[in-house]
């Protein structure tokens, strides 16, 4: 099967019901995108596909092929993804920073979609879980990407 | 299937006077005076193979417990009653059965003792079977099966509506009482699907509506209400006809047996109650008989009065679920948040891994259970071939009110050209007050 | 296109127990990907171990070589005593190394520093992260530390150049010649300086606090960059040469162990199963990849049999306990239990009182639910030494449990203690619910070195809980309807009882906490305990006691102000006015709302709005919080909280600002939504399905004050979550006129 991630295609032996998350992880070594309950319930797996935010743990590969996959490791090659890594820093957002890498890439896949989302837009994406509570700054952050635009 | 049926009793138990002779009466068996030889091996196979299209398994054996002890518990509004052991100890389970004991339990519902036995035994679908069959199925039980001494659990149905001889008499009305009766008309194939869905493999019992005292109102194809979809137990069973919208009509005969024999195809996943009947019954039926069987189906023919206008993808709906207009159409956002990232944006679901939610009769049924159900309960594990799933649904009970959850699921009744009707926040909380989410354990239930 | 599979001949390279010695001090992330070939600091062994470790008793935190190394490009490695896993510590440790080092915290690398004597530096004798204790107890040892390293830099220099030590001065990373204006940086001196004998820290100069540079000032965060870009690896990432995958499925119960496996063979031929294995407790199989082993270890049909006695302190679980009843147990306790606070005669205050409350208050068991699922990735070495990666909050508590676990001695196991993606009191060691021990015996059984991860419905299976308690309060009020009397009597099991065992002569202090250690002028209290022990397996959760005690009574508190017709603000504030620090708390957060406002009010919204306060002392801070709450559709909505903490003294308000808000995240959630339920002695939740956490949605706005009262530095990590439950608590009940005695709120019905 062969998979096209941050512009590069891998040819990748997994079944095709396998999560893309695991080939990600495990197959291509890259842990960037993380695990955190293989259901779909927190976000912690996200990924771009086509530039939509995709929770890879529910993602069969089978699924995907053909598809541009962005993860974490690329996001600053995306001038959007760059920018709100940026914010992302300027506001401290992650504590312990193990939902972080699929909070961005929501950010991010938000940011590609609608330029200047409103306030119900971004409460409406930005729905990962973060145990630590990071929720009030990824706000401040996202707000801050929202008015001054992304790009 | 499990936990239905009992409200039968209240309904049989009035005016069943002057009835005495049929309520007593043992019915003959053509085995009545026959020995059993010791049975050969071949012949034991053949009848594990009838138990797995019969589903004895599952409603004779708990997740933990040993294999046909019985002791499963099947909720009733009149109180739970356990399914029974079918090991061959003598004491506690069918040992001392003689075939015809066998066949008067298997298909007419009566016991060894003479009492009747609760129709959740779907013998009116088991009186079908062949007498080879019969005789495989005994041979199975006696030589195959462990003998397990695990007493049965007594009923607790109350005084006076346990009385079991107003049984007989539904019994009278409701079975057929006769072996299945090829039809010359039809093909072998068209003959041997018949025969397994009618008989042993019961699929009426789910899917054909039941009547005033829960008698399934058809037992084969002669009536256009043979399998064409019914409500049980929480769930919307939906049509086996070829119905487009809430029956088989788009799927080909291959779609059925890739769906009976893997649990998945293009247009859906077994879930809610049918992963029981995939998990142990249908995954192992020979490609042959599963073949027949979707031949079988692909014959009934569609009622378009019931079922309405066929169903077609309406791609403009999907554009609801980009984001600038996601809050402005109800339940929507909830959809984003909670079902896209599984279902997708386009309804489509993720090959035959995840299901799409456009056009499958749960979405486009007027009864709207399954949908409820599923949603507020996710489904049991699908284990093919003994490997489970790689996905399952998640229950949403816990985080979605009412209110969402009837939004949500009226955008997705409506949403890429389908038209189920709304649901009311008032069928959720109906629903969630009396069913409990499934379980994640991934439950093989062992034959031997 | 490239070809990520290793191929047979590449992994043959590395075969059983091998030492890989180019890889000894580096993580393999995996074979392709932007970071291949990157090199992960934090492994191996520290340098200057071997002189650090060269002579007699150490003295934690003295050994400067044993801490630090400065490299030629002038960054900073050091080695942390605690665990990062989001609170900030290692910037913290930066700004308080680099303050006295004269070092910007921004030039600092920090890892978390391998087990050994040098790092057990609470109060000299210890070393764990939790308990808010980091910042607190090493303060002035790594205070300490910097400025014995800035001396070595000196020395150094000193000898160098042959000047004298009174002419050099330092900038930040340079030793400046103070006659010649010279400036060399720290890097080019630390060869030497390392070699320098380490002065006593005891009479070390430490720099004026009033010319504190970093410390005390929102210096950025230095792990921020990597985790907003996937790079920081927590245990869960790491991978080292040769490695397979392993998954577990654990008996349904605790207590119960493996008896026949069916499907064994079938299970064997599946994808990418290398082999099964028998576990305490549990079965694992071992693959090439993560996914293939735990669909694997989910098809294992297994017969679980009851379990050996081994003289352990595993705690079996029956298969009838239910939470709902063993609640209900705690309820049925009577007696007086064991006191651990009592002032005055309670008994005749309330009794003489004119008038009594009386009510009772109960709490739920809770998950962790940190998002990072355990995992632990152990490794045998040619050398006879053992490496294991895992999260844990007790490096050498965990090594020395290996130890007696392997029979090798704790010197050749070396703990690895990568970022904790969360914990909350998730990652010390606790009997069965860590992944570590069957990593080790993985390893062992397999010859090659093994990472094994628990998928979250095995984690919440096993992820031992915060305890449960149910509280009975008696109060009495005088004729002007102040407390001159209160009584609390708690049937529960504090955690440490919980894991270590119960000693019937003493209380668990843990489990009163928050109940005890109140500073309201009540003449008469008594504050008890009925030892009630639980089925499941405990465990320290965020504010452990508080977590639960301070609602308790916070909460009654408010009944007491009701019944005697006294504003609850007012008459905190009245009960406090001999303590100085608190009033000032309890004003600080009134003045941070906009002034106290009881309610219920109308908002700008239209909705029925109404706020609660409540107090908490936890972990050496005070806390004080007032949260603002409405209903809609029969659920709680909490709008916004404000709280003000006075932890004495403080080293970075940024990241107490952050701290706060995370804790009031995990009140929130605590108080709204959380509760493991138990039903046939198995938790009804395995995921975040049944388990719900906060979601952004239901997170309210957080405004923080720091009050610096200069008192002795407290705890941070901690102290913001206890005000959090009963403020919200009062407030529900003041806009719906029902007392609020239980959590979570999900389960109660307003009719309002
Ligand atoms: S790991 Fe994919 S959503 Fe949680
Ligand atoms: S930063 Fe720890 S889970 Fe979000």
């Amino acid at each position: 099967m062969k998979l096209t991630i941050n512009n590069e295609t891998y040819d990748v032996d997994a079944d095709g019901d396998t999560p893309l998350l695991w080939v990600i992880r495990d197959n291509l070594g890259m842990t960037g995108t993380k695990y955190g309950c293989g259901l779909a319930q927190c976000g912690a797996c996200s990924v771009m596909v086509d530039g939509v935010v995709t929770r890879s743990c529910v993602t069969p590969i089978d699924a995907v092929e053909g598809q541009e996959i962005t993860t974490i490791e690329a996001i600053e090659n995306d001038p959007v993804g760059k920018r709100v890594v940026e914010k992302w820093v300027e506001h401290q957002v992650p504590q312990c920073g193990y939902c972080q890498s699929g909070q961005v890439m929501a950010a991010t896949a938000l940011l590609k979609e609608i330029e200047n989302p409103t306030e119900d837009d971004v409460e409406a994406a930005m729905v990962n879980l973060c145990r630590c509570g990071t929720y009030n700054a990824i706000h401040a952050a996202v707000k801050d990407l929202a008015e001054g635009g992304a790009s | 299937m499990k936990k239905l049926f009992l409200t039968v009793l209240g309904v049989v138990v009035v005016g069943a006077a002057g009835t005495a002779w049929i309520a007593t009466h043992t019915p003959s068996s053509p085995f009545d005076n026959v020995t059993a030889s010791a049975p050969s091996e071949d012949l034991i196979a053949r009848g594990e193979y009838v138990a797995r299209l019969g589903d004895c398994v599952a409603c004779h054996t708990t997740p933990d417990g040993k294999a046909f002890a019985g002791g499963l518990e099947m909720g009733t509004p009149l109180g739970s009653i356990f399914t029974t052991n079918i090991t061959p100890d003598p004491e506690t389970g069918i040992g001392n059965y003689s075939l015809a004991d066998f066949d008067r339990a298997l298909r007419h519902g009566v016991a060894a003792d003479g009492h009747r036995l609760y129709p959740a035994m779907p013998y009116p679908s088991y009186d079908k079977m062949t007498d080879g069959d019969i005789e495989a199925l005994y041979a199975y039980f006696m030589e195959g099966v462990e003998p397990v001494s695990q007493a049965n659990k007594p009923t607790e149905i109350e005084e006076p509506l346990n009385m079991r001889w107003p049984l007989a008499l539904w019994n009278v009305v409701f079975t057929e009482g006769e072996v299945y009766q090829a039809k010359a008309s039809e093909d072998g194939m068209w003959n041997r699907g018949a025969y397994l869905v009618q008989g042993p493999g019961h699929c009426g019992s789910c899917h054909t509506p039941r009547g005033p005292a829960m008698n399934e109102v058809a037992l084969d194809e002669s009536s256009p209400e043979y399998l064409s979809g019914a409500l049980l137990d929480g769930w919307y069973a939906p049509s086996l006809r070829n119905d487009p919208n809430i029956g088989l009509g788009r799927w080909s005969e291959e779609d059925v047996y890739a769906y009976l024999k893997n649990g998945r195809n293009e247009h859906g996943v077994v879930f809610g109650s049918m992963v029981e009947a995939f998990n142990n019954s249908t995954q192992f039926m020979s490609d042959d008989d599963l073949m027949s069987i979707a031949h079988y189906l692909k014959s009934l023919p569609a009622d378009p009065d019931y079922d309405g206008p066929v169903w077609a993808y309406d791609e403009a709906t999907a554009d609801d679920l980009s984001r600038d207009v996601a809050d402005k159409v109800p339940g929507a956002r909830t959809y984003a948040a909670n079902c896209a990232f599984c279902h997708g944006r386009d309804g489509l679901g993720q090959n035959e891994w995840i299901p799409p939610l456009a056009g499958v009769s749960s979405m486009l049924a007027p009864e709207a259970e399954s949908a409820i159900n599923v949603t507020l309960n996710g489904s049991p594990r699908v284990i093919a071939n003994g490997v489970p799933d790689s996905y399952r649904m998640p229950p949403y009970r816990e985080h979605l009110s009412d209110a969402q959850m009837a939004e949500v699921l009226t955008y997705a009744r409506s949403a890429w050209g389908n038209h189920g009707d709304a649901v009311s926040e008032e069928e959720v909380a109906a629903l969630r007050s009396h069913t409990d989410p499934a379980s994640i354990d991934v439950i093989i239930l062992q034959m031997r | 296109m490239k070809n990520l599979k290793l191929s047979p001949s590449q992994q043959d390279q590395f075969p059983t127990g091998e030492p890989v010695n180019i890889s000894r001090r580096r993580f393999l992330l995996g074979a392709a990907g932007a970071t291949t070939g990157a090199l992960v600091l934090g492994f191996g062994l520290p340098v200057g171990k071997a002189r650090a470790q060269s002579g007699g008793e150490v003295t934690p935190g003295t050994r400067v070589p044993a801490f630090l190394e400065i490299r030629p490009d002038n960054t900073v490695r050091l080695q942390s005593p605690f665990v990062e896993g989001g609170q900030g510590v290692f910037t913290a440790m930066a700004q308080i190394v680099g303050e006295e080092l004269d070092a910007d915290p921004k030039s600092f690398v920090v890892e978390s520093a391998p087990a050994g004597p040098d790092y057990l530096v609470i109060n000299n004798q210890m070393r764990i992260t939790g308990g808010s204790m980091s910042v607190r107890t090493s303060y002035d040892t790594m205070r300490k530390l910097g400025a014995s390293a800035r001396n070595m830099l000196l020395q150094a220099a000193a000898i160098r150049f042959d000047v004298p030590l009174a002419q050099l001065t330092t900038e930040p990373g340079y030793v400046v010649n103070s006659s010649t204006g010279q400036k060399v940086p720290f890097g080019d001196l630390a060869e030497d300086a390392l070699d320098l004998p380490v002065p006593d820290s005891e009479g070390i100069k430490l720099r004026d606090p009033s010319t504190f540079r970093w410390i005390g000032k929102p210096v950025d965060r230095l792990d921020i960059h990597d985790k907003a870009t996937g790079k920081a690896i927590f245990s869960i990432d790491c991978a080292v040469e040769g490695m397979v995958h392993a998954a577990v499925q654990h008996a349904p119960r605790l207590g119960l162990g493996v008896g026949n496996i069916l499907n064994e063979t079938d299970v064997s031929a599946m994808k990418g199963v290398m082999s099964i294995h028998r576990l305490p407790g549990a079965v694992a199989v071992v693959a090439e990849r993560w996914w293939n082993a735990k669909v694997a270890a989910e098809a294992l049909q297994v017969e679980w049999v009851k379990r050996d006695e081994d003289g352990s302190n595993i705690r079996h679980m029956p298969d009838d306990f239910s939470t709902v009843a063993f609640s209900d147990h705690l309820a049925n306790q009577t007696g007086n239990g064991k006191a651990g606070e009592e002032e005055g005669d309670v008994g005749s205050a309330i009794s003489n009182a004119a008038t009594t409350v009386e009510a009772t208050y109960r709490s739920q068991f809770v998950h962790h639910g940190q998002l990072e699922p355990p995992s632990a990735l152990a490794r045998f070495n040619d050398d006879g030494t053992l490496d294991v990666w895992m999260p844990n909050q007790a490096p050498e508590q965990f090594q020395s449990q290996i130890a007696g676990m392997t029979g090798l001695e704790a010197s050749q196991i070396n703990v690895h203690s990568p970022m904790l993606g969360g914990f909350f009191g998730r990652h010390f060691l606790y009997p069965e619910a860590n992944p570590y021990p069957q990593a080790v015996q993985l390893a062992k059984e397999v010859g090659r070195p093994v990472k094994l991860i628990w998928s979250r419905e095995e984690e919440f299976l096993r992820d031992p809980l915060r305890p449960m308690a149910v509280v009975k309060f008696r109060g009495g009020l005088d004729a002007d309807g102040m407390p001159v009397g209160l009584e609390a009597i708690s049937a529960t099991e504090g955690p440490t009882e919980g894991i270590y065992g119960h000693n019937p002569d003493s209380i668990d202090p843990l489990a009163l906490e928050g109940l005890t250690g109140k500073k309201y002028a009540i003449a008469n209290r008594r504050i008890a305990q009925i030892y009630v022990k639980t089925p499941a397996m405990l465990a320290y959760w965020r504010s452990v006691g508080h977590s639960m005690n301070d609602f308790f009574y916070e909460t009654f508190f408010d009944e007491l102000a009701d019944q005697g017709g006294h504003d609850p603000y007012e008459l905190r504030m009245q009960l406090l006015q001999s303590d100085e620090r608190l009033s000032n708390l309890l004003r600080a957060v009134g003045d941070l709302s906009g002034g106290w406002k009881r309610g219920p009010f109308t908002a700008e919204d239209g909705s029925q709005r109404a706020r609660g306060v409540g107090m908490a002392s936890p972990f050496g801070s005070e806390s004080a919080a007032i949260a603002e709450v409405s209903m809609q559709n029969g659920d709680v909505v909490v709008h916004d909280v404000w709280e003000a903490i006075d932890p004495g003294s403080i080293v970075n308000p940024a990241i107490i600002e952050a701290q706060v808000k995370s804790a009031v995240a995990l009140g929130v959630s605590q108080i709204l939504m959380e509760e493991a339920i138990y039903e046939n002695g198995e938790p009804t939740a395995r995921n975040y399905d049944l388990y719900p956490i906060l979601r952004p949605d239901q997170m309210p706005n957080v405004h923080v004050r720091i009050v610096e009262s200069g008192a002795k530095m407290g705890g941070i990590g901690e102290p913001g979550l206890p005000p959090v439950l009963p403020a919200i608590a009062n407030a529900v009940s003041t806009l719906t006129g029902q007392r609020v005695r239980s959590m979570p709120l999900s389960n109660l019905r307003f009719e309002s």
